[in-house]
Parts: structure tokens; sequence; C-alpha cells
């Protein structure tokens, strides 16, 4: 056993690198590897599983990564030569959309057999073949069990439940303004019950609940800590928290709604081969299965892949099936923006005056529900209004825009005024001062 | 064998004051999450800025420029691109298995003979003092590191046979040139837990430990180490050779010397005199990591709980513990400590904790060694590393990789590289039936 610590000076300098002879050599040569360049914001434990996967598979490649958010990912594709990138990997459906216009990607040059091109009524795969859906996202509500016994509180299946007064203050919302997945949580009852009838849900909800913003608390630590029971929220944050052994569950509205990443390559790309190569792999059943690992939790666009995985893990497709997830993608990934806009100005700006106007009424006889009920729960905007291209536009591109900005702050100052005027006059026929 | 069973009835009962240790800085999971969890009774306020550090440590860095301000600066030479890459889940990193894997959670340190400034190693005039694997683009990274192993087999005093493995480097595609002769370490990530209470583990404690009176010729220094905050040398904590004299300090070095994001503390780019594209590329702002970011970085790292034993009162798991006693692990890997003041965090201070480290450095024999010098720790000397946690490396990294470059493959193989100054304790491990081995590996499974 001592040999081992009593090894040959050459031995040693060999085996732990003192003054090691660099460069080169023995079994340790090889042939220089090609980088591929792909553009992402996905999360490390996303990327660097993906990463070790593909080399392992492509030896002769090298992923090299640059990250970047997907409001920055524009910009940076804009530049000449595409800044080096080889192939675009985010979620972010608009800007796919975006860049497909402006003749930024090259036809996918992989075959997308067995990959369906829908999920009920969303589409996930761009119809021109230009960009492919690598993975999806469901939507829905995180509950901490434990809470709701200790708090004497009904389980909940669907939207309606989480508008009961029993609720108040037991919910935690992302705050859509702030929280890049939330707009599309915010439209899939939009969409499933109505524009009316869905505001109205919306109001009563934003009065249950404590809002959520873009500072690292996820929801998932909210309901797993115990500080709120119930969080509505993109799925796989909740998903890996539970795999990894948070005393949470997840559970899916009989509607919901679907959030598709995609993966695209460049026009410009200076590897096209590598590209290929990586593209083909995300979308291949070894690429799909890491999507399930506990830490990352995300729903595969393969459905042949599901057959293997541990019971119980969602898979949209089946639900689909079932008449699940009738929610329309194309039409919420324009009016996304302008909805979260008139959320935050209806119910996040005024949260406590919500709060305490949609108390009263719960206070408040008959009559009063009938004259109240309308001003608490009007939307805030015409359903036209969000579906307005030149307005879904404004709120695009109001980052990079000024007169985009200017006509975007004009729009959120009147739906402020207007959500206003109609909360002072339910005060006023509540009493409140 | 006398003389061990009054070892064990002596140092079975200091190894239990670990086991007796206040709770307030453990937490009870022993899942995944299980190096994640704040200290309890945070209040919102520090609640907030625990997860906004949080946000940080999990956050991949940008090139600059770019929109998102607050996270740009990346490199331009950099090994990963978030502090969470080499610490997956808080834990630590793993090596290649095969020359072609990549360095996912794993860098080498680089110097050339002779001592650098404040008395710490002597960067390489091309490659500086980490070899950093990427660049930005436009800025050619230094090259390729591929990392084979050697394998050799022993046998133990009860006839078992292991096999020991050590890790050979080669550096390809090297983008400055030749290299020459350099003197390398490879080092994978640690876990993160515990470190603001190492932190209050005052200087004047650790020199009382370094004079403590040892059997079997352990002894125990404290590295002597340059602190970029105040200026002046200090008593090293962290980093595999205590080269670090303060968790605030770890943490800057390592933005700069793993991501290349420059702060207070490290104010210029990780560029050398040769590195011309890497000089002349914007920033992201000056510093890139702000002193608030900082702060919250910090107090993240140093709220993080410490998970609570499991099984502690198991037989199997007390004749281990009186077993790691008996045989002089606990000289070293010490199972109480106490922590002194901690005027920054409060929560931290006077806690008697149960790391099973001493901070100090030792002399670990030659097969251990990377000929490196790190100020006072020389190149055969390495800080004992904490033990708290060790238990769950298999749920946290979803593989047993343990020492300074991840080249033991279970508790067992960590234990029998032991030399220099471990060297006894290594031998009576070895010696040991292989029952009495498989307690004293239950007692480390249940930290």
């Amino acid at each position: 056993m001592d040999s081992l610590h009593k090894p040959s000076r050459r031995a040693f300098v060999r085996a732990a690198g003192a003054l090691a002879a660099a460069g080169a050599s023995g079994s340790l040569w090889a042939a220089p590897t090609k980088d591929v360049v792909v553009l992402t914001a996905y999360p490390d434990a996303v990327v660097s599983r993906f990463e070790a996967a593909f080399e392992k598979a492509w030896p002769q490649y090298r992923l090299r990564i640059v990250w970047r958010m997907p409001h920055d990912a524009l910009p940076y594709l804009r530049q000449a030569g595409q800044g080096g990138v080889d192939v675009y990997w985010s979620a972010s459906p608009k800007t796919y959309a975006q860049l497909k216009d402006e003749h930024a990607f090259r036809k996918l040059p992989v075959s997308l057999e067995g990959l369906p091109g829908r999920v009920g009524g969303s589409v996930i795969n761009d119809p021109d073949g230009f960009y492919a859906a690598s993975e999806v996202a469901g939507y829905g509500f995180a509950v901490n069990p434990a809470y709701l016994h200790s708090h004497k509180l009904p389980p909940v299946a669907d939207w309606s439940d989480l508008a009961d007064p029993v609720y108040a203050g037991h919910l935690a919302v992302p705050d859509p303004v702030e929280v890049g997945f939330a707009p599309v949580l915010v439209d899939i009852p939009l969409q499933a019950y109505g524009w009316d009838i869905g505001w109205a849900l919306w109001s009563a909800i934003a009065a249950n609940a404590a809002f959520t913003g873009r500072g690292g608390t996820f929801v998932s630590d909210e309901i797993g800590g115990g500080r709120k029971g119930i969080g509505l929220s993109i799925d796989f944050f909740v998903a890996s928290a539970v795999a990894n052994g948070a005393p949470v569950e997840f559970i899916y509205p009989r509607q919901g709604g679907v959030n598709p990443a995609h993966i695209a390559v460049t026009a410009g790309s200076p590897n096209p081969d590598g590209a290929k190569a990586f593209v083909d792999f995300v979308l291949s059943e070894a690429g799909q299965k890491i999507l399930v690992h506990p830490d990352i939790r995300k729903l595969p666009v393969r459905p042949s892949v599901y057959a293997g995985l541990p019971a119980g893990y969602h898979d949209p497709f089946a639900t689909a099936a079932r008449g699940g997830y009738l929610y329309d993608n194309g039409r919420g990934r324009g009016r996304a923006a302008p909805i979260a806009a008139a959320f935050g100005q209806a119910f996040v700006r005024p949260h406590a005056r919500l709060v305490e106007l949609w108390r009263r009424l719960h206070a408040a006889d008959g009559a009063a529900w009938n004259t109240v009920w309308p001003l608490l729960t009007a939307p805030p905007l015409k359903e036209a209004e969000a579906d307005d291209p030149a307005i879904q536009r404004a709120f695009f591109a109001r980052r990079d825009d000024p007169a985009a900005e200017a006509l975007a702050a004009g729009l959120e100052k009147t739906w402020a005024s207007r959500v206003d005027e109609r909360y002072a006059k339910a005060a006023s026929l509540l009493g409140v001062a | 064998m006398r003389r061990l069973g009054f070892l064990l009835l002596v140092c079975g009962v200091l190894a239990g004051v670990g086991a007796r240790a206040s709770a307030d800085w453990q937490v009870m999971d022993a899942g995944r999450e299980a190096f994640a969890r704040p200290l309890d009774g945070l209040t919102d306020a520090e609640r907030e800025r625990f997860f906004r550090g949080r946000s940080l440590f999990n956050q991949s860095w940008v090139v600059a420029p770019a929109k998102d301000d607050q996270v740009d600066g990346l490199g331009p030479l950099y090994n990963r691109l978030a502090c969470i890459s080499c610490h997956a889940r808080n834990g630590r990193g793993l090596p290649p298995e095969q020359p072609d894997e990549r360095m996912q959670s794993m860098l080498v340190r680089l110097s050339v003979a002779g001592r650098g400034p404040h008395g710490g190693p002597r960067p390489h005039p091309a490659y500086g003092d980490q070899f950093n694997e990427e660049g930005i683009p436009g800025v050619p990274g230094e090259g390729r590191i591929r990392l084979g192993w050697v394998e050799s087999k022993h046998r133990l005093a009860d006839g078992e046979v292991v096999s020991l493995r050590r890790p050979r480097l080669a550096f390809t595609e090297l983008g400055y040139g030749a290299i020459g002769k350099v003197l390398t370490s490879p080092r994978v990530g640690q876990q993160v837990v515990g470190m603001g209470l190492l932190d209050a583990v005052s200087a004047q404690a650790l020199a009382a430990l370094a004079a403590e009176r040892k059997a079997d010729g352990v002894k125990g220094r404290v590295n002597q180490v340059w602190n970029p905050e105040t200026a002046a040398l200090e008593a090293g904590r962290f980093g595999y050779k205590a080269n670090m004299p303060t968790l605030r300090a770890q943490i800057a070095g390592a933005f700069l010397g793993d991501l290349g994001i420059t702060s207070d503390l490290h104010p210029a780019q990780n560029c050398t005199a040769v590195q011309s594209a890497c000089r002349q590329t914007p920033n992201g702002g000056t510093p890139e990591l702000s002193a608030r970011q900082l702060d919250d970085v910090e107090f993240y790292l140093a709220h993080l709980a410490v998970p609570a034993r499991r099984n502690a009162d198991s037989e199997v798991v007390r004749r281990g513990e009186a077993l790691f006693a008996a045989s002089g692990c606990a000289q070293c890997h010490r199972p109480s400590l106490s922590t002194g003041a901690s005027p920054r965090f409060p929560r931290l201070a006077g806690q008697t904790i149960a790391p099973y480290t001493d901070l100090l450095i030792h002399d670990m024999g030659p097969g251990l060694a990377d000929g490196r010098s790190d100020f006072a720790a020389s190149g055969r000397e390495w800080r004992t590393p904490p033990l708290w946690g060790i238990g769950l490396t298999q749920t946290i990294s979803e593989q047993q990789r343990y020492l300074h470059d991840g080249r033991a493959r279970s508790l067992s193989e960590a234990i029998l590289w032991h030399g220099g100054e471990a060297k006894v304790a290594r031998r009576r491990f070895a010696a040991l039936p292989a029952q009495e081995r498989r307690a004293l590996l239950a007692f480390l499974e249940s930290l």
C-alpha cells in the first residue's frame, strides 16, 4: 500500500503535474475540435447536460455557448455575421417569429418526423420549416398540501377555484410585467373563459394573491417554504423542485397553455454541419430524454419519449388528445405584452386598494354586488385593443423605439385612469375612504 | 490493540461533541435541495437578499456590451459561464472521466517557479495563474486540457484489492504559444455550504489549533495569504490550500479567475501582456460585479445552512465515529470548532459547529502533492477539507468524486490517498478489518 505514497520521481511528476512537460503526448493527443456556437438563455442545469451529451455523441465538435436573454438575442443576431452564431436555442416564440421575418434563419436541415407540429390549439413548429420546438412548458398551480391542510383550505383543481375568497392571502401570482413566463399565464383563462369572464376571474384571483416579481424568489420557494399555499407558475420550476423532494404538488388546470422553446440554424452559420448535428441531437430521443432530468423537467416534443417516463409525468400530447390545451399560442404571442401591461395597471399597481375593495364587497349585501362587481371586474382594455397589431408592435418594440414606448406608455396611462375611475366609484358605493 | 481501545474510549468522547452541536446552523434535509437551504429564521429582507445572491450565483454571465448590463462582462477569458457551473446544486464538481470530455466543473491552476505578487504563486507570463479554456467571441481561448487517468492496484491488509487512479494532463490547441515548463494543479469545484461559519472562525482560534501538540506526527499550519480587501497577509481559510483569507475574497477571486468578472477587490481584467485581443475588448462596467452584488453573493453563501446528520445514533455509525477518532482522523478533521465574532453576519457568531476540519494546511505526502506552492503552503500541503455534508455527495452530485482533483471514486479511495502527516491514520484505516472499515465509512456517510 505504501508504494502509492513513494512513487518514483518520474511517476510523481507525470501524475501530479508538477513541472509537467506541456503539449500533447501519448494517448492524450487528439485532433482539434470544431466549434458549434449556440446562442441560448437556458440555465446551466440545461446547458451543461446537453453540452456533455452532445460532445460525447459528436466528439469532433465543441459547443461554445453565447448566453443572452431573448430581448438581448435579437440585436446580437442582427449584427454583421450574426455574431458567428450557428444555432439559436431559446424559449421566446415572439423572438423566433421576428427573426424569421428578418430572414435570420435557414430552413431546418433535419427531419421532423415523429415531431408533431402542434399541441392542441398551439402551433409549436414553424409551418415554413425555419424553426422547430425543442421542448414545451405548461402552466398550472403549485400547491403545498400541508399548508392547505393546516389552513383548512379545500383543494384546487381549476382557475375558477382560485377566485374563491377562502383563498384570500394564500395565493402567489407572478407579476406578468416583471416575470417573463407570466404573460401567457394571464392569457390562458382569457382565452379559455372568454374576455369578460376571464378578466373578472383575474380580478378576484388577484385580490386573493400576493405578487412575486423578478427578484430571486421563485414561486416554488414561496410554496415549498410554506409562505403561501398555492402559486401560479410555469411548470418546470415547480416540477423540478418536486422531483428534487420539495413538499409541493403541481396541478394542471382543465384548460392550460403551452409555451414552446425553439431551435433554429442561423442563415450565416459558419459551421452548418455542426449546427445540423446539434439540432439533430437536441430533437433526437437521446436529447429529448435529457429534458426529464429532475433538475430540468421540461416537456419533450417527441411523443415517443413519454412511454419510458416515470408515472405521472405530464404528457401534453395526451392531454390535448383528451380536449385540453385549446389555447391558441399564435393569438396569444402578439397580445401577451399588452395584456400583461394592462394586468399590471389593473391589479398590480393598485393592489392594496383592489384587495380592500374585494374584502368590503364580500362583506356587503346583494345589492352592492349588482353595482360594485362590474366595476371591479370590467376588463381594463378591449379585446380588440389587445389584438390590434399596431398596439402589439408598440409593446414589443418599446425597449428600443422611443415612439413605440410613447404609444405603449400612453395606453397604459389610459388603462390606469379607466381602472382608477371604476375603483373610485366602487369605493364610494362601498363607503371606503 | 489495547492502545487502540484506549483511543476509542477517549476519542469517541471527543468526536461526540459534534453530534451535540448547536442546531441553529443545520437543516433537516437529506435530499437534492440539502445544500440550498438558508439558515433558519432569516427576516423577509434577509430572505430577499439571500435569493438575490442565489440568482447571481446561478446567473450565466453575458458578453459585454449587453442590454442586461447588470450581468455583462463575461471574460474576456473564462472557464465557465456561471458560479453554479462548477458547484452544481452547491455541491462539488466532477472531473472528466475520459480525455475527450471537457472540464465542466474543474479547472487547472498554473504558475512558474518563484514567488508572485504578495508571496503567492508566480503567474505564467502568457497564460496567467489559471488556464481559461474559453474566450468570448474575438478573443482566442487559452486552449484545451485533456485529462486522462493512470490506474494502479493496491492490496489492503485483509487482502481486499483497491484500484486507485491519478490524473495526467496534456495541453492542446494552445492559443498563446508554447506553454513550456509550468506548474499545474487541477481542481474540482468545492461544495459551498457552511462557508459563512468557517469564515467566522477567528484567526486566533486557528493559531491555537496549529499550536496544539498532536499525536502521530500530525502538525498543521495556518497559511498566511494576501487579502486584497485589507492589503495585508491574513490567516487563510478557503481554497484547497487555504489560499483565501475570507469568504468575500474567495468569491471575488473566483469571479475573476473562473468567469473573468472584475470587482472592487480585483478591478483589472484577467489578461496577460501577450493577450492583446483580451486587453482590447469592452468591459461590463468598472467593476463588472458591483459592491452590492458582491454583498448579495456573500450573504447568500454565508447563510447557506449545513445539512444535519442522518443516522447519527445508529450503532454502526457510532462505532465508525469512534474508529474515526481512534484512527487519528479527528486530529485534523475536527468534529468541533467555535465561531468567533461576526460583525457583518451576527447570526454566525458564537456558534459551536461540526465542520470536521481544522482549516489548517498539512503535508499530505507525495501521492497527493501537486508540487505547486501557494503562499506558505508547499506543493505537498493541503488544507483539511470540511467533511460536513460529505455523506450527501452521491445525492447532490449524482456521482462520488473526492479530493482536490476528483481522483477518488469512493470515500475509501480518498482515505487511501492520505499520506504525509496523515500516513499513520491511513495505515490504521487500511489495517482495519473490512467490517470496521465499513463502520468508519458509515460514519462519514452520516455527515
